[in-house]
């Protein structure tokens, strides 16, 4: 078994820990001791976003200098996987040195849930929950790495859950990084969205792969329906984990 | 067309709480697409279909000066007067020029984005001709001098009785009515006089072929082909990416516009023009100019990072998913091109700088460049040109990032590679958060960040990041405890 | 002011860097329908993708049924004058004499000399427009007219109604033959050629579609067994 290095990103660092909690948790259940490498702190995307390059390539070059030689590195945000496998390769194409350390790495790279479908090959890692989820498709993790099976077969094997149909799965949540401070009526618009089809859906959970939607819609159920919870996949499996 | 790319955020906030807007996008932009996907799936092969495009038009702009050799000489041969154009004003003082030789005192034009572009309209009117936009919801935004709300229906949104009442005025509609049929037979009544009258006819086109020199239109309403029968001169302005090699492309892209568009497996009316009437031929211009616009267009080509905009075939798929047109609506992009392929053009056209709201408010969600058919990755443009814009780029006229934004991210940069600082930052950014915490949340914080508040809370900071507590958790997995 | 602009244009995109990469790679074009070439099922795949865009699609056994098919149609829409094109499939079936028969003027290409009044009986007078078809397009119901002087361009779009009459023979699957036969054979290009799909229509108004914006309300298509 290849040794598993976490990628922990910089807004579950800061803000969400109890997300990094859960997924060392989950792994830890299906027999994957992950290691953690205290350097490591952010991909770059928010610089990279917003049109700082060089400050970008920076960061980038530590993060290949924290990863460069791990075998598998799984991270709980489709976002942060997509700059690395991606971004990285336009971000670093004058520097071939970089460029062909990123490339290697890429392969090697994995969200969680493709990790734990397509590597691990595990649809149900044992958690029951009863009651209804729908789960919302991060733009990142369904158009940037095509990503939408495996969190779905996750939910699905989970004894006692109902995985229900809800409108506009795919349609942005509204988050885009800055976007969501700098465009606020837009954002607002849309998360606004995102939240009335959760609560057409029916579902009594809303599950998700990406802490940046996870934020704005938390963020926005908290302000309008308080009593409503969206939450990340690892810690919803992790939390109905059966004993 | 007048330019209010920098009126983005005042229009976005209107636009946000008219309701015929929102009524509008509410089913539009969905129609427009589940239409497109339908048809496409009705193909035997859609994957091929949409690869063949993409090649064709990468193909089209990598040989794009020899083709549009090529397409000169075609169309010279088969009797067209074919005209090179710099930028806007050069076309159109030569149209101008050409109407006012020829005596020309009516002109009738079918919808074409490209003379929007160009303020066409606005130079022929200033020399005293009349200029009548034909397609009916170009004909509904000139007589109410509003811009295109979508580039397939520029006025889907506005109200019946506005239309009503303004046919009344300047279209010659006796009956009053609210009946959208009725009105649009009032148009075509107005309108048939002009088509009759009209000594110049102004089109733009969709696809023009090298290898014969024709210009191809495609519509549905029928008066881009009364623009080429009726009057003595025809004036079609091709933006010189328009080109394809072959015939057979043309189709082919023809079929994949129609299909992008409108869902629609070829529009009522395409019209193939290669050369002005021959002799004996009863209708059909007398002459037929085309004139190649470059107007911003070969600086884009002179750029290996941005020639791919110029692969854009108008189709307007995008619009059709994109989340913030969704909610926005083509008035805030401000110009002739709107939704994310007028992110991709204006800014070329018209300078990063003073469009930067078109290129800043996109949450990259790579909707519009899963649809596009003709290969362009628009989210790769949008950030690069948010990268030119925050260095400083002389060629697209971006003005560099305000010293404030600079050192904010200098600053992110050093505290990611040296963990120290990074320690110390998120112990920063907790305090200066949990300031404004209450019940274990925050509802709201001046500064960069304000905007997002005004809706949505954030959770409390934790006091101890993953870092903090990973000793912790490394502890408990060694233990073989559930951490 | 052109050839200037000409030469700065060309020069600026041919010395643009990063060109020459090499041609992409073009994926073998498949075919955009997918059924074969048996005659009847063209003409009824024809009728149903006709029909799909609100055109009305008749069928005749030779030119006695069509005229009778003709004289049906211009009664039920009070037809009294109407221009007929000269092209290879009307200009033998000699329709001007049949139609005074029935108390129709049918004029023709010939009967002009002037495009001034050629424009004004079709603007002004004319209550429809026959015309044959060069060819008609199975997989999405399209007619397509060749221009030239016997095919003049507004008889199929000022008139309120247009007619259009085909032998079966014409029918083909796809825009393949029509490209072969109009832009790649040795014969001359036409100034213009027509693809035809439906009655002129538009839902610009709130979204409400009506036939009939600016070119025909009514497209009527009589596929002949034969002429």
């Amino acid at each position: 078994m290849k040794k598993v290095s976490l990628f922990i990103p910089c807004i579950v660092d800061l803000l969400l820990p109890e997300i990094g909690e859960a997924t060392v948790r989950l792994l830890s259940r299906l027999g994957v001791r992950p290691v953690y490498h205290a350097d490591q702190t952010c991909c770059g995307q928010f610089s990279f976003n917003a049109g700082f390059r060089r400050e970008a390539a920076r960061m980038a070059v530590h993060f290949l200098e924290v990863f460069g030689d791990d075998e598998v590195v799984v991270c709980p945000s489709g976002s942060c996987v997509n700059m690395v496998r991606n971004r990285y390769l336009e971000l670093l194409e004058d520097e071939p040195r970089w460029l062909d350390r990123a490339r290697k790495l890429a392969p090697r790279v994995y969200e969680l849930t493709e990790f734990l479908v397509g590597v691990l090959k595990v649809e149900d890692v044992g958690a029951a929950f009863s009651g209804k989820v729908a789960y919302h498709e991060s733009c990142s993790l369904l158009n940037g790495l095509g990503v939408s099976e495996q969190p779905k077969k996750l939910l699905r094997a989970v004894r006692g859950a109902e995985l229900v149909p809800m409108r506009d799965a795919d349609v942005c949540c509204g988050f885009g990084g800055e976007f969501s401070s700098r465009y606020p009526e837009i954002s607002e618009a849309l998360v606004a969205a995102k939240a009335a089809r959760f609560l057409e859906s029916g579902a009594d959970v809303l599950v998700l792969c990406e802490p940046g939607c996870l934020t704005n819609i938390s963020g926005y159920l908290s302000r309008h329906h308080p009593d409503r919870k969206a939450l990340h996949m690892a810690e919803f499996l992790a939390r109905n984990l059966a004993s | 067309m007048d330019i209010k790319t920098d009126r983005f955020r005042e229009t976005v906030r209107k636009e946000l709480v008219n309701p015929e807007t929102q009524k509008f996008l509410g089913f539009f932009p969905l129609v427009l697409s589940a239409m497109r996907s339908a048809t496409l799936a009705g193909l035997p092969d859609s994957e091929a279909a949409l690869a063949s495009a993409a090649a064709i038009r990468a193909e089209a702009v990598e040989r794009l000066p020899e083709l549009l050799e090529e397409f000169e000489r075609n169309a010279t041969a088969a009797g067209a007067r074919v005209v090179w154009a710099r930028d806007s004003e050069e076309a159109n003082r030569y149209i101008c020029d050409l109407a006012r030789e020829k005596k020309v005192a009516c002109v009738t034009k079918g919808k074409s984005m490209v003379t929007e572009e160009m303020g066409l309209r606005e130079e022929l009117e200033k020399a005293g001709i009349e200029v009548w936009e034909t397609d009916l919801g170009e004909f509904i935004t000139q007589l109410l001098d509003l811009p295109p709300f979508h580039i397939i229906g520029p006025a889907i949104n506005v109200p019946v009785e506005t239309i009503r009442d303004i046919f009344h005025e300047k279209a010659g509609l006796e009956e009053p009515t609210n009946d959208p049929v009725q009105l649009g037979y009032a148009a075509r009544k107005f309108l048939r006089e002009k088509f009759y009258r009209a000594e110049m006819g102004v089109t733009g086109v969709n696809i023009a072929v090298a290898s014969t020199g024709t210009v191809i239109n495609v519509e549905n309403e029928g008066n881009i082909r009364h623009c080429k029968s009726g009057p003595r001169i025809q004036v079609s302005v091709l933006s010189l990416e328009k080109v394809v090699p072959t015939m057979r492309d043309a189709f082919h892209m023809l079929r994949v516009l129609c299909m992008c568009a409108t869902g629609q497996s070829l529009g009522t009316y395409a019209s193939f023009d290669t050369g002005p009437r021959k002799a004996g031929e009863l209708d059909g211009p007398e002459e037929l100019h085309i004139v190649l616009l470059d107007n911003g267009r070969s600086a884009a080509y002179r750029n290996p990072k941005t020639r791919d905009a110029l692969k854009c075939i108008r189709c307007a798929a995008c619009l059709s998913v994109c989340p913030v047109y969704g909610k926005i609506g083509g008035y805030p992009y401000g110009w002739a091109y709107s939704g994310p392929m007028g992110q991709v053009v204006n800014p070329l056209l018209l300078g990063l700088d003073r469009t930067e709201d078109l290129y800043g408010a996109c949450t990259l969600c790579q909707r519009c460049k899963a649809a596009c058919p003709a290969g362009i990755d628009h989210p790769r443009m949008i950030l690069y040109y948010r990268s030119r814009q925050a260095e400083g780029d002389s060629e697209l006229k971006g003005k560099g990032a305000p010293w404030s934004g600079k050192a904010l991210h200098r600053f992110y940069s050093a505290a990611v590679r040296n963990p120290a600082l990074w320690k110390a930052m998120a112990k920063g950014l907790r305090w200066a958060a949990n300031r404004y915490e209450k019940d274990g949340k925050i509802s709201k914080a001046p500064g960069p960040a304000e905007g997002w508040f005004r809706s949505r809370d954030l959770p409390r900071f934790p006091d101890r990041t993953f870092h903090d507590r990973w000793k912790e958790i490394e502890k408990t997995l060694e233990r073989g405890e559930k951490p | 002011m052109s050839a200037d602009a000409r030469e700065w244009i060309l020069s600026r995109l041919r010395s643009a860097p990063g060109r020459g990469q090499g041609l992409p790679q073009r994926p073998p074009l498949p075919p955009l329908s997918a059924f074969g070439s048996e005659r009847a099922l063209l003409v009824d795949t024809f009728r149903q993708k006709l029909e799909g865009v609100k055109g009305e699609f008749h069928q005749v056994e030779d030119r006695r049924a069509l005229c009778a098919k003709l004289e049906e149609l211009f009664k039920a829409n009070g037809v009294r004058r109407a221009v007929a094109a000269a092209d290879s499939v009307l200009a033998p079936l000699d329709l001007a004499r049949w139609a005074a028969g029935i108390g129709v003027e049918l004029r023709t290409p010939a009967d002009f000399t002037d495009p001034a009044a050629f424009k004004e009986a079709l603007f002004r007078e004319a209550d429809a427009g026959l015309t044959g078809a060069n060819f008609l397009m199975a997989s999405t119901g399209t007619l397509v007219l060749a221009h030239d002087r016997g095919q003049a361009r507004l008889i199929s779009l000022a008139p309120i109604l247009h007619i259009a009459v085909a032998p079966a023979d014409r029918v083909v699957a796809d825009y393949e033959p029509v490209v072969a036969a109009l832009y790649e054979s040795s014969g001359s290009i036409p100034s213009q050629t027509t693809f035809i799909t439906g009655p002129s229509s538009t839902a610009d108004i709130q979204a409400t579609p009506f036939t009939g914006m600016h070119g025909p309300r009514r497209l009527v298509v009589i596929v002949a067994a034969r002429l």
